[in-house]
């Protein structure tokens, strides 16, 4: 019974595996952050899946799990403070040096999406990932209304770091 | 275009850009241990628990308790202690209660709040401890003063001398000054562990309940 349990989930996961790497990518910033923090929402994940019931995609069920173990539960570990960062250019752009392509742009957004805190990273991940507002308030544990707003004033942030 | 709409194509275009585990990876995860802060607040719990009875039990075996127990101090000493076991084992129930209530699965401010909430039950049981303790040595200090043949015998010379209230204030300041400092230790230790371990929790908690006012 607990083999095929195993078998199920390893199953599962294998085929959900980039929610995890996505919220990983989100919340680390090098290599071996990136794997100590799936390592640690997968063991969250096997933990609660005994409860979890078919009637919740896994694929939603997936992100509550991943963000929850991201923001709440994790303990960044010491080793991954030594190692080298993924993106450890700073990107202190001039405005005579400013190339305005869209490459750019998405290299600068990344990276001011990293500089934002924990609670704004996981709104801008649902958001990222499409889901609506009652989905990002359900998981989130905040009123529809205030996940909006909220957003709103993350937009504008981002608008701002862009175009200071 | 709205920068997060164009940050949101870019995402979602890049699904093959993210590792690929295999089977055997991710099976070889599930076999390892957690090393969650909720894991750490539950074995420092249990840890306070262990700490505060043994040191109960280690004062009861202790050479100044038998000495205690020829005073006929016993309709004071039992009460104290039987209310001690009473609110250890209510502390206790109280504390798996909302160990159990603890879900991956809520939303992310019913997390923290079950957790904040477990960890709040250990910080009551020792916020007792810590008045019981006092209670108790001015209790003991009390009956000292009234039943220590020597005691007696050193306020009585002190009194005779004119000396009383040096004599009474310097063993009650003493006292109070161990207490003080026993005390500053342990709020210390404290201090460190759950600064360090919720610092992040209570900061996101904050910030979650700073969107919904």
């Amino acid at each position: 019974m607990t083999k095929d349990l195993e078998h199920n989930f390893v199953e599962l996961l294998e085929k959900h595996q980039n929610i995890v790497h996505k919220v990983c990518r989100l919340y680390t910033n090098n290599y071996d952050a990136h794997n100590d923090l799936f390592q640690e929402i997968t063991i969250q994940l096997w933990k609660a899946y005994p409860k979890f019931r078919g009637d919740a995609k896994f694929s939603t069920w997936m992100y509550r799990v991943g963000l929850n173990t991201a923001i709440t539960l994790y303990r960044k570990s010491k080793r991954t403070i030594n190692t080298q960062e993924f993106d450890n250019v700073k990107f202190k752009i001039s405005a005579e040096e400013y190339d305005d392509t869209e490459e750019q742009q998405l290299k600068l957004l990344y990276k001011a999406v990293h500089e934002l805190n924990d609670i704004e990273k996981a709104l801008v991940f649902l958001y990222l990932e499409d889901k609506n507002y009652k989905e990002i308030s359900e998981t989130l544990g905040i009123s529809e209304v205030n996940a909006r707003v909220k957003m709103n004033r993350i937009k504008t942030k981002l608008k701002t770091i862009l175009n200071p | 275009m709205d920068e997060l709409e164009l940050l949101k194509k870019d995402w979602q275009k890049k699904d093959d850009d993210y590792p690929k585990l295999s089977y055997n990876d991710i099976y070889k995860m599930i076999l390892k241990k957690s090393s969650s802060i909720v894991k750490w607040i539950f074995i420092i719990s249990l840890l306070e628990f262990a700490f505060w009875s043994l040191i109960s039990i280690l004062l009861k075996d202790s050479e100044s308790m038998k000495r205690f127990q020829e005073y006929d101090a016993d309709y004071i000493l039992i009460p104290l202690a039987v209310v001690s076991y009473v609110i250890l084992a209510y502390f206790f129930y109280l504390f798996f209660m909302n160990y159990r209530k603890i879900s991956v699965t809520d939303s992310a401010k019913v997390l923290m709040e079950n957790i904040l909430k477990t960890r709040r039950t250990v910080k009551q049981y020792v916020a007792f401890n810590l008045i019981f303790l006092v209670l108790s040595v001015i209790v003991v200090l009390f009956i000292e003063f009234d039943k220590d043949q020597t005691l007696i015998n050193q306020a009585q010379l002190a009194a005779a001398n004119g000396e009383a209230f040096k004599f009474y204030a310097s063993i009650i300041i003493a006292t109070f000054l161990l207490l003080a400092l026993a005390l500053g230790v342990l709020l210390l230790f404290y201090w460190l562990v759950y600064g360090i371990l919720l610092k992040r929790l209570n900061k996101n908690y904050r910030e979650l309940k700073k969107l919904d006012m």
